[in-house]
């Protein structure tokens, strides 16, 4: 079918009239007229229609009668034409869509007790409905289940053959991993190919499946619809902010599902541009960690060289005495805190307000610091803004999309459903610049494959392209014509050709990507962990800035500069002021006005405005001896960051060390004190995700073991200390936020923000801008022979996990374990004389190590990749450890290696 | 007082009058049939549609017919059992329930149960000799309610029947029996080719 005119933003179409049962409806030109009939409110049943993709047409319920036709018509897949005189009701339907149903029925298995399905089933609610209580001819296909798939299981007998399931998987998600094959006689869903399915398991299909023919492994035959506790909640894996029901039974979750389901079929097409309600594989096979044995349930102190469980009210008295006492000896400069971006506003909140009222430190950072702090320090400083500028929507209606260093579909899956529906739907141009051969870039209209680790000079070829091929936007560099010619100069530091050399991408298609870029009406930047993950991270946000500003895309309606964010609450940690810079609604820390405004609200003297620290400068104060005790949040720093960091000679030199989480990490296990928290799933609050909306993450079930919330500790902790906190849930933080940051909680519907650049660019623009565009790269050595070379190693998320928390899922680790090996290009593993598993030395300037490899069609010639969640081995120990001047963020991710044969 | 009346009660008192009429009441009964039930020694005769303790069944062939369908759970009006279900892992598709409860001290013996159940695997039979001093063992569980099952397969059958649960024919007999596989009908007679 034709796109659907109401999906085209640039088309508004014809709008006709036709007659529904008597009424005279108006309809936009060359809309299905099944939508047509459910837009007036009138439910005619279907069960192969969903309102996410086109109609497909295949169940024959949704019959309605057209005046000129002799036989019912299905309404689905007619066209609404003007002048149509329509009858949806009437015995004469009834009885059709009966004879439809039946015809479903009679090869259906009436094993509905045992299907988990059950009560859950469109087919049942269409038998009930429709009365079918004799079936004359039943008969059964007998087809064996097909287990092959890791995480869900394909019951053919069962299916009706709707084509939902293999129609979100093309459509809406790009994936088409599922197809029809005729096999037994029988038309059957199967994987591609008829092997077993391997895919992004997003479970889309499972979700919109109206029987029980496809089923979730992880939860097969261990519930009943009805007896599930279902919680609206928001998930925790990464930054795109999903709504999902966690459904729970005696305090144990059983699956999670999405709002995208058969259930809810009907809606405006249009609408998708915010979301389709569908979740990721994490999201929805990533929940056995909530209530996994390996949960803290008892608070641990250390005593003689082992943690020993004991009961929280002596904890609680032994972290006040400690903490105390090293406050009064060595003064509040001797407490340092990290935080995760993982817990939720109110806890970030009040975290920050411990440390600098309860402790009176400022020396306190979350794991924002890790990358997403880059970018927001760029945009604060150049546009005044200090988040991303584009919602899910503009996204989707973007005319062109610049990707830049990231692999959205794995990093950030949902927010990767919005480009394929740019391209799907509206046919936008993207471009895709990344150091590896991604889903997306595959999909993308302009892929530019550069080499790793030149995503930054990049941006800088297409500043210079744009100058140089006169794209650009006079209206806004007329007004700083100062600015202008300080970046013309900086930008002719650097040729163009060298730009190609280095990043391998020739000078034409520079050119073309430039001019694609330039003259689209509505037009996105996207940069992920490419870029703001790996050095000068900071200058290159400022440069997609100078690009964004050049071409005169800031402020204009559909255009900005966006990040996407790798844990649920980054934004929110950096909105929460859990940073030293900032205060919650990023005001400055030594911005007279705001410490004053906190001073007063808090009822505390604030810490001295210098005397704040960063993730790595607390470190170092560790190593010193300057902290003495540290309080650490959800964070496990000993796991993250290089050893040559020395976080473990960090962590060792204190006199305390505080672990509140969940599990016993790495870093927990050195710790004197560990005090057990609850996840997300077990506490009220809410996340902020990358659009900037904040959602609302609910309790789906009691605290595991004695585990308590974030919160609540820290309130428990501050109040012995002496400093008054009057919080009894976490309402009671909110309503302070609310007070402080008036708007903030915006419902999911977050205030548009318009960028002001002009400030920046009036003032040190020029002196600024001329150390941002430089070529600090050395040409990479030539790699010569086969038994020994040299490869950029690159660390990243993969799809299947998220951080080091979905290592605890045992489904994630089911469907992606940790091979141990290092994924490289099959052309080098060829030339180097590997096979699939063969062992290999990798040499960087930090260390060496043995390890296995394995062939990866993703990752281009002369450079391997490592999945960043794992550390058997220790693949992270060899990464040099740079740390960003502007905004103290330590870029970890890229080395420089050589791989030897063993 | 008149002085017939002193006089009349001089005499009962004399005579022990209440004492006759009291005995008279358990002479007659010497010469009736007696009504006390000898309990433990004799037992009464219950009709068949008697709800007494619950009882798993098994097939002919000693198989489980629970399929662990939660159905009975929900049907039941005091929350009484608990299901929880799995799939055997040598039988691909093929449910069970891996633990049974029944909590028969919150049982109000309604029958709901059974009548849920798709593949008769509860039944109620005509036992109800359970005291214990130990409350904790009247929470029977999966194995406890074989064992009465098998105790009491005559007494099950017969409540099955008389509740119209299960007729004695051979469809009752396919349909039930062999679930979830389905009935053969003359339309399909044989299994198609792959499954043989």
């Amino acid at each position: 079918m034709a796109l659907k005119p109401a999906t085209n933003p640039d088309v508004e179409a014809a709008t006709i009239e036709l007659s529904l049962d008597g009424r005279i409806v108006t309809a936009k030109d060359g809309v299905s007229l099944y939508d047509v009939i459910a837009s007036t409110g009138n439910i005619v049943p279907a069960m192969c229609y969903h309102y996410t993709f086109d109609p497909f047409g295949s169940c024959g319920v949704c019959l309605v009668m057209v005046e000129g036709k002799k036989a019912p018509v299905r309404s689905c897949t007619a066209k609404a034409t003007a002048g149509m005189v329509v009858r949806t009701e009437g015995d004469d339907l009834f009885q059709a869509r009966k004879k439809a149903v039946e015809k479903h029925l009679s090869v259906h298995p009436l094993d509905c007790p045992v299907c988990d399905a059950d009560g859950h089933c469109e087919l049942q609610d269409m038998a009930f409905q429709h009365q079918v209580t004799t079936l004359a001819n039943a008969k059964q296909k007998l087809i064996p289940e097909d287990t092959r798939s890791l995480v869900l299981d394909f019951n053919m007998n069962r299916c009706i053959a709707c084509g939902e399931c293999i129609n979100v998987c093309k459509d809406v998600l790009m994936i088409d991993a599922l197809q029809f094959m005729k096999k037994d006689g029988f038309t059957q869903v199967v994987a591609k190919g008829d092997v077993a399915l391997s895919c992004e398991f997003c479970g889309d299909c499972l979700a919109v499946c109206p029987v029980g023919a496809i089923t979730n492994k992880y939860s097969k035959y261990l519930y009943k619809p009805w007896q599930l506790k279902k919680t609206t909640t928001t998930c925790n894996y990464c930054g795109d902010g999903c709504q999902m029901y966690i459904e729970t039974k005696d305090n144990e979750v059983v699956r999670v599902t999405s709002p995208l389901s058969w259930k809810n079929k009907w809606g405006d097409r249009a609408e998708t541009a915010k979301g389709h309600g569908g979740i990721c594989v994490r999201g929805r096979f990533g929940f056995q960690y909530i209530d996994s044995k390996a949960r803290l349930r008892q608070p641990l102190v250390r005593r003689d060289g082992n943690l020993v469980e004991t009961p929280w009210l002596e904890t609680i008295h032994t972290v006040v005495e400690r903490l105390a006492a090293i406050k009064a000896q060595h003064g509040p400069e001797a407490i340092g805190g990290l935080i995760t971006a993982r817990c939720s506003n109110e806890e970030l909140y009040l975290f920050q307000k411990f440390m600098r009222a309860a402790i009176g430190t400022n020396q306190l950072d979350s794991s924002a610091r890790y990358g997403h702090l880059n970018f927001v320090h760029a945009v604060q400083h150049a546009l005044g803004i200090g988040r991303m500028m584009n919602d899910w929507e503009d996204i989707t209606k973007a005319k062109t999309i610049l990707l830049v260093g990231t692999n959205i579909t794995e990093t950030n899956p949902l927010t990767a459903v919005r480009v394929k529906e740019a391209i799907r739907v509206y046919k936008s141009q993207v471009i895709v610049v990344d150091s590896a051969q991604t889903n997306i870039a595959t999909l993308a209209s302009h892929p530019m494959l550069v080499a790793p680790g030149t995503e930054g000079l990049f941006i800088q070829g297409l500043v210079k392209s744009v100058l140089e091929q006169d794209l650009v936007d006079e209206e806004a560099t007329s007004k700083h014509p100062q600015a202008f010619t300080a970046l013309k100069q900086a930008a002719s530091r650097v040729p163009l050709d060298v730009i190609a050399a280095h990043t391998g991408v020739p000078v034409e298609q520079i050119h073309q990507a430039a001019a694609i870029f330039a003259e689209a009406p509505r037009a996105i930047i996207l940069c992920g962990e490419g870029i703001v993950r790996r050095t000068g991270g900071y200058r290159h946000v400022l440069n997609l800035v100078d690009l964004a500003w050049i071409t005169g895309k800031l402020g204009r309606p559909g255009c900005g500069v966006n990040t996407i964010t790798e844990e649920p609450n980054e934004q929110g940690a950096a909105d929460m002021g859990a940073l030293p810079e900032c205060f919650p609604g990023q005001a400055r820390f030594d911005d007279a006005g705001a410490r004053e405004k906190f001073e007063k609200a808090w009822g505390a003297a604030l810490p001295a405005a210098g005397s704040g620290a960063s993730l790595m400068e607390m470190l170092k104060r560790c190593r010193s001896g300057h902290i003495k005790a540290l309080y650490v949040i959800g964070e496990n720093p000993l796991a993250t960051l290089p050893s040559s960091v020395g976080v473990r000679a960090a962590l060792e030199n204190l006199e305390l060390l505080i672990c509140q989480d969940p599990f016993l990490t790495e870093t927990a296990q050195l710790a004197h004190i560990v005090l057990p928290a609850c996840t997300y799933a077990e506490k009220d609050g809410t996340f902020t995700n990358l659009e900037g909306k904040v959602l609302r993450i609910r309790q789906t079930m009691d605290p595991i073991g004695e585990s308590l919330p974030d919160w609540h500790i820290m309130t428990a902790i501050a109040n012995g200390l002496g400093y008054e906190l009057p919080y009894e849930s976490a309402q009671d933080i909110q309503n302070e936020i609310m007070k402080l940051l008036p708007g903030y909680y915006n419902l999911g519907q977050p205030r548009k923000i318009s960028p002001k650049p002009e400030s920046y660019l009036a003032n040190g623009y020029a002196a600024e801008v001329r150390n941002r565009y430089r070529s600090d790269l050395k040409r990479k050595p030539a790699s010569g022979g086969t038994a020994r070379r040299s490869f950029t190693l690159l660390m990243g998320q993969v799809l299947y996990h998220s951080g080091k928390l979905s290592t605890q899922a045992s489904g994630l680790i089911k469907i992606l374990p940790n091979t141990g090996r290092l994924h490289m290009n099959a052309r080098d593993l060829e030339q180097m004389g590997l096979g699939e598993g063969a062992r290999v030395r990798v040499t960087s300037p930090k260390g060496s190590l043995e390890l296995g490899v394995q062939a990866d069609l993703t990752v281009l010639p002369g450079s391997c990749f490592f999945p960043e969640h794992f550390n058997e081995p220790q693949v992270k120990d060899l990464m040099p450890v740079e740390v960003d001047a502007d905004t103290g963020v330590p870029y970890f991710k890229l080395a420089e290696v050589t791989i030897e044969k063993l | 007082m008149s002085v017939s009346v002193l006089a009349k009660q001089l005499l009962d008192a004399v005579m022990f009058r209440e004492i006759w009429n009291a005995m008279k009441v358990t002479f007659t009964h010497m010469f009736h049939r007696p009504i006390t039930f000898q309990y433990p020694r004799e037992e009464r005769t219950i009709p068949d549609t008697h709800r007494g303790a619950l009882a798993l069944l098994r097939y002919d062939d000693g198989a489980e017919r629970c399929v662990g369908c939660d159905l009975c759970e929900v049907a039941c009006p005091s929350h009484c059992i608990k299901v929880v279900s799995t799939e055997d892992e040598s039988l691909p598709l093929r449910r069970y329930a891996s633990e049974f409860y029944i909590d028969i001290t919150k049982c109000v013996f309604c029958g709901y149960c059974v009548e849920a159940c798709p593949v008769n695997a509860l039944a109620m039979t005509k036992m109800y000799e359970y005291s214990t001093h130990d409350k904790r063992t009247l929470l029977f569980d999966k194995k406890r309610l074989y064992e009465i099952g098998e105790r009491f397969i005559e007494d099950a059958k017969k409540y099955l029947y008389a509740h119209n649960q299960e007729k004695n024919d051979q469809m009752f007999h396919d349909y039930r029996y062999f679930f979830p596989q389905s009935v053969l009908k003359p339309t399909q007679p044989l299994p198609p080719k792959h499954l043989t």
